[in-house]
């Protein structure tokens, strides 16, 4: 006996026709929605593929049921938003990660070799002592937090198959972010204050604004992370 | 049976459902539940984030498809996807020969006289 027959059985109580109320699955998708935090994109996706699997889930049972009785079994089908969700908001937690580990892994990297070509190179002369002191440890900050960032990226991919991502990896991906911000934010201030002594003020100028713009975005991803990785999350039903 | 039975078993599932092509979420929880026989119930919810871990670790693809009037995600295999899968039912055939072994012996030849 399939699901579908059994959903048949004489168990379920009466119908509800349409007008009878809010429509079940409007009502579970925005709950499903409002408890659910990560990249836009990726949770729309989700919610979108929710919604359809309940509309074709009631679709299969109406002519058993009635609408609104199909409609509800459905979402007991798809498990209720305290079930379901912690699976969910793993995989979401999981993409806010990964969206924070590929702007660190790609922004840092590109905009410390800008400033190292800009201020030294670009000068044809070796940053001011004070500068080289600051830009030392700057650049191993962001070494670090790069090769974490690359790390971490390989680690919830293709790697993943063979190690399960580590709980508290999102929460690591986070404060990457953060100590990355803060890395272009320091960066930015004094490796602009000294270009532009040195008098190199458009390029210093762009340079800064695209540091400022990468620390911004980088801080908000970040910052989503951290807020994701607070959260809680189910294990991978497998 | 419920999915507690089929845990551990989930991936290999999913992916034995799409080897025959791509399928929207709800027609591979339907070609799951058909192949068995409507004995194995998948809660539906628990599918859609199993499926985007597997999008994640390469071994499906995915893409927005026009049915009819609605916009369906579709899932198909990877080429790792199938080797995955393959290395699945081998694990799978050596797991239910040493149980059924275990379960089901057959009778020991006695010692030679």
């Amino acid at each position: 006996m399939t699901a579908l027959e059994r959903s048949a059985g004489p168990g379920l109580g009466p119908g509800s026709g349409p007008g009878s109320g809010p429509d079940p699955i409007d009502e579970y998708v925005a709950a499903l929605a409002a408890v659910l935090h990560g990249p836009a994109r990726a949770k729309a996706r989700m919610v979108t593929e929710a919604r359809d699997a309940l509309t074709d889930g009631a679709a299969d049972f109406a002519p058993h049921l009635g609408p609104g009785d199909a409609a509800r079994r459905a979402i007991d089908d798809f498990g209720s938003v305290e079930e379901v969700a912690p699976a969910f908001q793993r995989e979401l937690t999981i993409a806010q990660a990964r969206h924070t580990a590929r702007a660190v892994a790609l922004t840092v990297p590109f905009l410390m070799v800008c400033w190292y070509w800009t201020t030294a190179v670009g000068q044809g002369r070796q940053l001011p002592h004070h500068a080289q002191v600051l830009a030392a440890p700057l650049g191993g900050i962001a070494a670090a937090v790069a090769l974490l960032a690359a790390a971490s990226l390989a680690a919830t991919g293709v790697l993943a198959r063979r190690l399960p991502v580590p709980d508290r990896l999102p929460l690591m991906v986070a404060w990457t972010g953060t100590t990355a911000g803060t890395t272009l934010g320091i960066s930015a201030l004094t490796l602009t204050a000294v270009s532009a002594l040195a008098g190199n003020w458009l390029i210093s100028g762009l340079l800064g604004v695209l540091t400022v713009v990468s620390h911004a975005r980088v801080a908000a991803s970040a910052r989503a992370c951290r807020q994701c990785a607070r959260l809680p999350v189910g294990r991978p039903a497998i | 049976m419920k999915g507690d039975a089929v845990r551990g078993h989930l991936d290999a599932l999913l992916l034995a459902a799409l080897e025959q092509g791509p399928l929207h979420g709800y027609a591979i929880i339907t070609a799951v539940q058909k192949r068995s026989g409507g004995v194995l119930e998948l809660r539906t919810g628990t599918m859609y984030p199993a499926l985007n871990r597997l999008e994640r670790l390469g071994l499906l693809r995915s893409d927005w498809q026009s049915a009819g009037e609605r916009r369906r995600r579709c899932y198909e295999l990877t080429d790792a996807g199938r080797r995955a899968l393959g290395e699945e039912r081998t694990a799978w055939r050596e797991l239910t020969a040493a149980i059924g072994a275990v379960l089901d012996p057959s009778p020991a030849p006695g010692p030679a006289t």
